[in-house]
Order: structure tokens, then C-alpha cells, then sequence
């Protein structure tokens, strides 16, 4: 197919596809550029208060103080290094669970009221009692990102687990398979889309709980620096820190996409 | 009743079948009661026979299949494969399902292997063996495509080379075309009773079209409602040369057959 010249109106086809990609990408941009500029400007004109929503030219400004200080990256790395590891454990941890839960269709009912429970209570409240059992430092900001994203992928994972196809079950079954091989043959890799769809959520609520622990023990990161801002008043470098967090946000949402696409390239 | 000419292979002078069902009987046991699915099954299949188990739906045409592939035990009854009682899991016996199954994860190639994989068989001559059959019957350029590249022929092909890669010696086939739409359905059934036919296989399906039935079985057999138990064998013998199901449909005694097996069956539209 590919070494045949296309006809003109598949060509065309084609250039329309890539024109409206291109204008989408364009408006994007435009979207963020108009944004900021008309901030600027009302900033500057006193439309607005600056003092109140700050301005993109006292961002930067704050932004070359932190960094010339020299603190920059650490405080951008703290908190990615407490979001990743959050949502890596609470992930991993979580697969394990819903697996044992799998294997044992008796221990999967005895757990169920409890796993209910555990998800209906706002894990943030559980914030003050880790902080006296972890103590007042990195840690309790990791097992408060962990203990969001936990239950969340125990219940989903263990729902994805439950939902693979009972014949493709059965399959393995006539060929002898043992618990363990069909878990490894059949229910792990089929359940890999539901796992991955667990990650990317999990990025998310990870960053909730890493950013709520800063709010709560830390003395770095940017969950630090968005409330050290507030209670200073220096309301430049909270903007400055969320958009950093943003951007961060994104790039991390990115990498497990990608990661997606590697994992199911059988998929479409 | 007819009266079957036996033509099982004789050793030391006693005829043994190749699968033999003894009084089987299953019930089953929920919260709500026990219902009986099947009642004294007795069957006897010949080597390299194909017949097809028919009957009215829920009758326990496919509780009887998962019995003969040992994931439900019986509740009574015994299988016995060259007259030894056959011990599960069982290595003589393949089975295949309504749909291929086939994984979506894993290449074409992987997807056959995985029984292999399963039973830890996967050495130099089994590997040869599928290797021989992928080309034999036109998957080899096909080998590291993923299930969804393939059409619906393709996939029951592969899904077939994956269990006779094990090498069995009986075949169990659970409505195997079923998923299939009605043309693709008539060329796959072709295409698998030729392979079938050319392994030297013994296969046993479930079916409830009559017609595909004929087409491709040397013996039917007909349940009756629940409890199912064996109301009638029938011989088929079309008396054409060169038999593949889709010539069977051409055969002057294929409606015969037919009518025969419509009034046996019962059907009522209740």
C-alpha cells in the first residue's frame, strides 16, 4: 500500500487531517498565550489587583530569586520524588492486594465491608495519625499519597482481575493449568489495561495526597512553598509554585502514557 | 434404535472403542435445589469417528463436553479412553471452545505455544510439529501478526493448531463455529473438518444446527430434554466420495437426514 502513489482524493483527505490537527495545536497555544498576556496587562493597568492574583512578570521574577538561591529543584524534586514513590508503592501494593483477594475467594468476601469502608473515609483525615505514627518528615507525606491511591487500586485492579473472561479461564483449565499459571497466563496480562488505567489515575490522586502532606509536615517542596507563599502573603510565588506543579503534573501523566503505549501496542 | 456396524480396531481379538462413556449422570446443587442436567449416559466412539452430540437446548450437551475435558466431575459415571479410565488432566483430549479464545496480548505463534508452555512441552520437536502445521495450513507469514489482524477463519485455525499442538488424540469441539457469521461459518467448517480428517483425529462436537451436524459427523447422537440422556444414534452415510461438509449439503440423502433428525428433536415453538 505505502509505495502506491495515493489517489488525489485520499491526498486530500490526508492534508485536511493534518490541517485540523495543526489548527488544534495552534488554538491550544493561542489559548495559553492570550491568557497570560491579557493577565499582564490587566495587572499592569490595575484592572485587577496583583497583589491579590499576582502577575506572569512577577512570576518569573520569583521564579529567577528561588532559582539564583539555588532551591528550585530541590524543592520541584522533593515533591516528585514523594509523588512517584507514593504512587509506585500504592500501586504496586495495591496489585498485590487485589491478587491475594483474587486467589482467595474467602479472604476477597471477609475483606469486603472493610475495603467499602476504607474507600468511603477521606484518607486526608487519617493525615494527624500518621504524622504522630511516621513522624513529623518525608514519610508521613509518602504513606498519605500512598493511602489515597491504595484502595483505589485495589478496588479497581481486583474488579479487573474478576472481570476476565471466564472461557479464556477455562481454556487454560483444559490445557491443566495450574492457580498460578492462569494468573500469570491469562489474568495478569489481561488485566494490564485496567492496571495501567489504575497508574493514571493514581498519578493524580498521588499528587493530591503528596501536596496535602507538604501542606501538613513540610519544610521543602512545592506543597511547601504554595502554603510558606500564602502565609506570607506572597502570592507570586504561590502561582509560581502551581504552575510549576501543573506543568510537572502533566509530564508525569505524559511518561505513563507512554508507558501505555508500550504495554498494550496489541491494542487497535 | 439402527443397529451400528462397529468397525473399532480389534486388539488381541476384543474390540475396544476409542472413547467410551459410561453412565454418566450429573446433577447440580444450588441454594434453590438440585436440578438433574444429565441421566445414564452410555456412548461408544470409534478412532478417528467424528460425531456430534445434538439435542434441545438445555439438555447438557455442554455439561456432558466439560465432563469428557475433565472440568466438571461428574456425579457418577466413569471415561474411558482405549479402555483405560482416563485420569485428568488428561493429555489425549483437546478441546475447543464456542469462540477462538485467542489471547489478544500475544502474537499468533505465542498464542498456539501456550498449552506447550502450560504443560512445560515446549522442546525442539514440539515447536518443529507446530511450526510443520502453521504452514501446512497457511499461518506461517501469519506468526507474529496479534488475533485482531486476522479474520474470523484465520483465528479458528490458529485456535485449532493450538490444541492440536498438544497432540490429542480425541477432540472436543463446543459449537466451535457458533460466533462465526453464516458464510465464514460454512468455509471454516470446511477448512477445520479437512484438518481434523488429516490429523487422524477422533473428534466428539456439540452442536445444535442440524445441518452442520450432518455435514460434517459419521454418527449423531440425540439427547433428550433435561435430564439429557441418549434418545437415538444415528449413522450418517451420505454415499458420496471425496466427503467435505459442504459437499455433504449437496448429497441427495442430506434432507433425509434432515427430516428425520427435525422429527426426532422435537422441536416445539412454545
Amino acid at each position: 500500500m505505502s509505495n502506491e502513489p495515493y489517489s488525489k482524493e485520499h491526498q486530500e483527505y490526508l492534508k485536511k487531517a493534518k490541517n485540523r490537527k495543526t489548527a488544534i495545536i495552534i488554538t491550544q497555544i493561542l489559548i495559553l498565550v492570550i491568557f497570560f498576556v491579557q493577565w499582564e496587562i490587566t495587572a499592569k493597568l490595575k484592572i485587577v489587583d496583583p497583589f491579590l492574583v499576582s502577575q506572569p512578570s512577577r512570576i518569573i521574577k520569583s521564579l529567577v530569586k528561588i532559582y539564583n538561591e539555588g532551591t528550585l529543584f530541590r524543592h520541584i524534586w522533593v515533591t516528585c520524588y514523594e509523588t512517584i514513590v507514593g504512587f509506585v508503592v500504592g500501586t504496586l501494593l495495591g496489585i498485590l492486594i487485589a491478587t491475594i483477594l483474587w486467589w482467595s475467594d474467602f479472604i476477597c468476601k471477609v475483606l469486603d465491608p472493610y475495603l467499602v469502608v476504607l474507600n468511603a473515609l477521606p484518607k486526608i483525615a487519617l493525615g494527624p495519625i500518621i504524622i504522630f505514627w511516621a513522624g513529623n518528615n518525608q514519610n508521613s507525606i509518602i504513606i498519605i499519597a500512598l493511602m489515597i491511591s491504595l484502595v483505589v487500586t485495589i478496588i479497581s485492579v481486583l474488579s479487573g482481575f474478576q472481570e476476565v473472561d471466564e472461557d479464556k479461564i477455562k481454556l487454560l483449565k483444559t490445557f491443566g493449568a495450574n492457580k498460578f499459571q492462569i494468573l500469570r497466563y491469562v489474568v495478569f496480562p489481561a488485566s494490564i489495561p485496567t492496571m495501567i488505567s489504575a497508574l493514571k489515575i493514581n498519578v493524580g490522586l498521588s499528587w493530591v495526597g503528596v501536596i496535602v502532606g507538604e501542606f501538613l509536615v513540610a519544610q521543602e517542596g512545592l506543597g511547601f512553598l504554595i502554603v510558606f507563599g500564602g502565609q506570607v502573603a506572597q502570592l507570586d510565588m504561590v502561582m509560581m509554585s502551581i504552575l510549576i506543579l501543573s506543568l510537572v503534573a502533566y509530564l508525569m501523566y505524559e511518561v505513563v502514557a507512554l508507558f501505555e503505549k508500550k504495554f498494550v501496542k496489541w491494542k487497535s | 434404535m439402527q443397529q451400528r456396524i462397529v468397525k473399532s480396531k480389534v486388539t488381541g481379538g476384543i474390540i475396544v472403542s476409542k472413547l467410551e462413556i459410561q453412565n454418566i449422570s450429573m446433577t447440580y446443587h444450588t441454594k434453590e435445589g438440585e436440578t438433574s442436567a444429565l441421566s445414564d449416559i452410555n456412548l461408544k466412539v470409534e478412532d478417528g469417528e467424528f460425531i456430534t452430540i445434538i439435542g434441545p437446548s438445555g439438555c447438557g450437551k455442554s455439561t456432558l463436553l466439560s465432563i469428557f475435558a475433565g472440568l466438571i466431575e461428574p456425579s457418577n459415571g466413569k471415561i474411558l479412553i482405549d479402555d483405560k479410565e482416563i485420569k485428568y488432566p488428561c493429555s489425549q483430549i483437546g478441546y475447543m471452545l464456542q469462540r477462538d479464545h485467542l489471547f489478544e496480548w500475544r502474537t499468533i505463534y505465542k498464542n498456539i505455544i501456550i498449552g506447550l508452555e502450560i504443560q512445560n512441552k515446549l522442546d525442539k520437536d514440539s515447536i518443529e510439529n507446530v511450526e510443520n502445521m502453521m504452514k501446512k495450513y497457511g499461518l506461517s507469514s501469519f506468526k507474529n501478526y496479534y488475533p485482531h489482524q486476522l479474520s474470523g477463519g484465520m483465528r479458528q485455525r490458529a485456535a485449532l493448531i493450538r490444541t492440536l499442538a498438544l497432540n490429542p488424540e480425541v477432540l472436543l469441539l463446543d459449537e466451535p463455529f457458533s460466533a462465526l457469521d453464516y458464510q465464514t461459518r460454512l468455509a471454516v467448517s470446511d477448512e477445520i473438518y479437512c484438518i481434523i480428517k488429516n490429523e487422524c483425529k477422533t473428534a466428539i462436537m456439540v452442536s445444535h444446527d442440524i445441518a452442520e451436524a450432518i455435514s460434517l459427523s459419521d454418527k449423531i447422537v440425540v439427547l433428550t430434554k433435561r435430564p439429557g440422556t441418549v434418545k437415538s444414534i444415528h449413522d450418517i452415510n451420505l454415499e458420496i466420495e471425496n466427503r467435505t461438509p459442504l459437499k455433504a449439503r449437496e448429497a441427495p440423502k442430506f434432507r433425509e437426514y434432515f427430516n428425520t433428525l427435525w422429527k426426532e428433536l422435537d422441536v416445539h415453538v412454545e
